[in-house]
């Protein structure tokens, strides 16, 4: 419905639109040919919003790529030839998409059309992500312009000006997001639609190349030196770093500079303080308007630095302070220290208003008209939900067997086993009842961590990996490992979609029961192993041969695990098993039922396969029917055959 | 309609002392408590307010807790409130409520509006009604419980305890239920939208 509207939605008429979708409306209100992307939360919404409308709407092009590496390299080539693209990932698909990005950076198409924006997507407290990091520090490694929005009608807005900043340079710019941004909602006010163009001509000069190095070194030059300098001009004049309260004083003599969602918490604390003070809001984070913050700064005897994570603002205020001889203290994180006494916000987790609001209390010594520590002390018992595989997960039937089979590999080898995980969803097999984890780093390391252990030992060496992971950064690995015979056993857990991210598409994914399957051809990923000549064993779900599945499941891990230790090589074992969400958009699967006649309480089912729908209650086990999504699997392992329904169901 | 006149005066009261109304929401992953947000939301927009809602959560889509905020008045605010200043604090589940007691009024008067939903843990944790009745009479002179399971147990259908709680709330909101209505066709599914239209009537009736 939003996704309509986005599209549909008039001139002046005013939206409750979600951060990410304002982003793409404003993409449109520019006039945008090509977006790519790679799904990674908060950052999805928009790749999966210009997948739906795309077709509607005349772009060019949207995908979401194998990974963000490749999404930078499609998106930037368009933008060469005379597109306005953009590109969207999270913080730390940035990190992927680095290397080409510095070339990126430094060309200079000549068609003027052509703009490139990239999104970037942090996630302060790492809701959704394996670390925290703040991406701003590459705008200084990039050197490339950035505006971060603070709410979701500065999404469109930003993003307009954003096209329209490179669109003139020729330089990319960066629109920089937190989760509290991006998936924000709030009314968002339209502007007119731009229909997309592309010029015929492919205007093939030098400044769009930087294979040779003479030329590089020139488009840098031209890089700092003209493109970012004029962006400093448009920094200084911006519009996007203005002055809230400019008239207000304050006993303190104190001024606030801070940008982003930090602006919202910075207005939200004074307003709860009765405290009156001028806020410099940088919308334009790089490059900073030097000669705005001198001024801003000459007028206090200290400024406070808001902002979220790093202190890359602060650093950059305390040094052109200095530059600029200004002695107004300035006070924040306190980056230099190191220590948490120096420092009135922290560098770890993620702000509010509380904390900005305790913060300024400390500086001011203000006794605020409520006692918020009271507040902050309120802790009670809770129950403790720890984040579990859906219902009917595929993974929770490779835990069982894994577990089973590890056991007896155990025992029956005598050799330490490690596990190397991935990120997905069955990261979630590291944790109780599963605890198959021993070194984890980020996307596609697994296979690569197993490598480096069974070279130095000679344990048994596992890599779980998921196969939109396999695909996005895997496969160097496993190709270096099979080329070295480096003794490991690689676990592809071919789940068919992304589903930690909700179940996006990736090269190996069937989408042609999908409004945009129809013109992608799926990998298969079977036939891409066979052609590395390595071991490999593929077990589907979906193929009810012989014997039960989970049982067949574990024997075959035991087998290959075992040749990996004798053999001395590298095995692959594929384990094709839909992810229930996805397969129960397309089916209807029945709900199983407890025979309690038949129910021992053995509790094998509630305790070591550990369904979330399962549980026990009135000494029998229990399913809730709410939960159960009908996987059957259960009915499978049950002993006492205590399990059943779903006889209509087909697999 | 004398109700929504009413109504309409507490919320000007409100609004115009403190510039906003604050509502924290909380529950389960999977509950739809996201398109209890964009209801609501987009019901007040076309009535000119100013909105802005915002959402914690982890791996909520696997059953986690998920904590939501949502606050309307005359400006846009901050995504997230200052603790102590929620006007009403809504647990779709009932005991995720004593994650979000920071928010309450120190006055006691943010209203607190519990679902009799019960999703049982993992751990055999779950708080004793003694526990519960104790904790929240030291936060609020305010506890509305809202019997949501037998309407769930009438329409067999445990995805409908948002909108219950959508009718519940409306006497305490300046919206009527046609507007809420007509969100609710816009945002459900066809073959939703005659249950959840059902699911918000009965809400509204609840004493
Ligand atoms: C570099 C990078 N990009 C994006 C993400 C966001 N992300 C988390 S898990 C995941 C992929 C999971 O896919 P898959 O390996 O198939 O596992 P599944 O979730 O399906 O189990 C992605 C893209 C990330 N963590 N790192
Ligand atoms: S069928 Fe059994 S294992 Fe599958 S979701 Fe239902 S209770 Fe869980
Ligand atoms: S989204 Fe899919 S893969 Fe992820 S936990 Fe749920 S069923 Fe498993």
């Amino acid at each position: 419905m939003e996704d309509i509207k986005i599209v549909k939605g008039q001139v002046g008429e005013e939206l409750f639109l979600l951060g990410n979708a304002a982003i793409v409306r404003g993409a449109l209100e520019s006039g945008i040919n090509v977006y790519t992307y790679y799904p990674g939360t908060p950052s999805s919404e928009v790749g999966e919003i210009f997948t739906k409308i795309f077709k509607n709407v005349g772009i060019n092009w949207v995908e979401s790529s194998i990974n963000e590496k490749v999404a930078l390299e499609v998106a930037g080539a368009a933008y060469a030839r005379g597109a306005k693209a953009m590109v969207g990932m999270k913080n730390v698909g940035l990190n992927v998409a680095s290397d080409p990005f510095f070339a990126l950076a430094t060309t200079r198409p000549k068609n003027e059309n052509s703009a490139i924006v990239v999104l970037v997507a942090d996630d302060p407290q790492q809701y959704s992500s394996a670390v925290e990091m703040d991406s701003r520090y590459y705008l200084k490694l990039l050197k490339i312009p950035a505006l971060e929005p603070s709410n979701p009608q500065e999404c469109l807005e930003y993003t307009k000006c954003a096209f329209e900043i490179s669109r003139e340079l020729k330089i990319p710019v960066i629109i920089r997001l937190v989760t509290m941004v991006a998936h924000a909602r709030s009314n968002v006010k339209l502007g007119k639609l731009v229909p997309p163009k592309l010029d015929k001509t492919f205007d093939l000069s030098p400044e769009v190349n930087v294979a040779s190095r003479l030329y590089f070194l020139d488009l840098k030059q031209d890089q700092i030196y003209n493109r970012m300098n004029r962006a400093l001009v448009k920094s200084e004049n911006s519009s996007l770093n203005w002055i809230e309260n400019e008239n207000a004083t304050n006993i303190f003599s104190l001024g606030i500079i801070t940008s982003g969602v930090s602006y919202n918490y910075v207005i939200e604390a004074l307003d709860f303080l009765d405290l009156k003070a001028p806020i410099l809001k940088l919308g334009f984070i790089n490059p900073l308007p030097e000669k705005k913050i001198v001024a801003f700064l000459k007028q206090f005897k200290q400024v406070f630095v808001v902002e979220e994570n790093d202190a890359y603002i602060e650093t950059e205020v305390l040094a052109i302070a200095h530059k600029n001889r200004v002695q107004t203290k300035i006070l924040g994180k306190d980056p230099f220290s190191y220590s948490k006494e120096g420092s009135l916000l922290n560098f770890v987790g993620e702000l509010n208003p509380t904390k900005v609001a305790f913060a300024l209390i400390k500086i001011t010594d203000l006794t605020p008209k409520i006692n918020l520590k009271q507040n902050k002390e309120k802790k009670y018992e809770t129950v403790r939900r720890r984040p579990v595989l859906c219902a009917g997960c595929p993974y929770a039937t490779i835990g069982y067997a894994l577990k089973k089979a590890i056991k007896k590999l155990k025992s029956d080898s005598g050799k330490e086993i490690y596990f190397y995980q991935d990120i997905g969803c069955y990261t979630l097999l590291s944790f109780a009842p599963y605890s198959f984890a021993n070194v984890k780093y980020c996307m596609g390391s697994s296979i690569a961590l197993a490598q480096g252990v069974a070279r130095t030992d000679d344990s048994l060496n596992i890599a779980i990996i998921g196969d939109g992971t396999f695909f996005h950064s895997g496969i160097p690995a496993l190709l270096n490992g099979i080329y070295n015979k480096t003794p490991i056993l690689v676990m592809i857990l071919d789940n068919g979609w992304i589903g930690m991210t909700g179940q996006q598409p990736h090269p190996g994914s069937d989408t042609h029961h999908y409004q945009d399957g129809n013109f992608k051809k799926k990998i298969n990923l079977e036939k891409f192993l066979l052609g590395t000549g390595a071991n490999i064993s593929v077990i589907k779900r979906q193929e009810r041969i012989k014997g039960n599945y989970p049982d067949r499941l574990r024997d075959l891990i035991y087998e290959k695990s075992y040749d990996v230790l004798e053999k001395r090589d590298l095995h692959i074992i594929v384990i094709e098993d839909e992810c229930i969400q996805k397969f129960n958009q397309r089916n209807t699967l029945e709900v199983r039922y407890i025979d309690e006649r038949l129910c021992n309480n053995c509790g094998l089912c509630y305790n070591q396969f550990n369904c979330p729908a399962l549980n026990e209650k009135n000494d029998k086990a229990y399913i809730n029917l709410n939960d159960c999504l009908g996987c059957g699997i259960c009915e499978e392992i049950c002993p006492n055959n205590a399990i059943y329904g779903g006889d209509n169901n087909e697999f | 309609m004398k109700k929504y006149v009413q109504t309409m005066q507490y919320m000007e009261e409100i609004i115009t002392n403190s510039n906003n109304y604050t509502i924290v929401i909380t529950g389960l992953g999977g509950q739809g408590l996201i398109r209890f947000l964009q209801i609501i939301g987009n019901s007040l927009i076309q009535k000119g307010y100013k909105v802005i809602s915002s959402e914690k959560h982890g791996l909520s889509q696997r059953g986690g807790k998920v904590t939501c905020f949502l606050r309307f008045g005359e400006k846009i605010t901050a995504p997230v409130p200052i603790i102590g200043s929620a006007d009403m604090i809504i647990a779709a589940e009932k005991a995720c409520i004593f994650d979000v007691l920071e928010f309450t009024k120190r006055d006691r008067s943010s209203k607190l509006i519990i679902a009799d939903y019960e999703k049982e843990s993992q751990n055999n944790d779950y708080p004793s009604e003694e526990y519960f009745i104790k904790v929240l009479n030291e936060n609020s002179d305010h506890i509305n419980f809202v019997p949501v399971m037998p309407i769930v147990a009438q329409y067999k259908n445990l995805k409908i305890i948002n909108t219950i709680i959508l009718g519940y709330i409306l006497r305490f909101l300046p919206l009527s239920e046609e507007e809420i209505k007509k969100s609710i066709n816009r945002y459900f599914k066809k073959d939703l939208i005659v249950l959840n239209q059902k699911a918000l009537e009965e809400g509204i009736k609840l004493k």
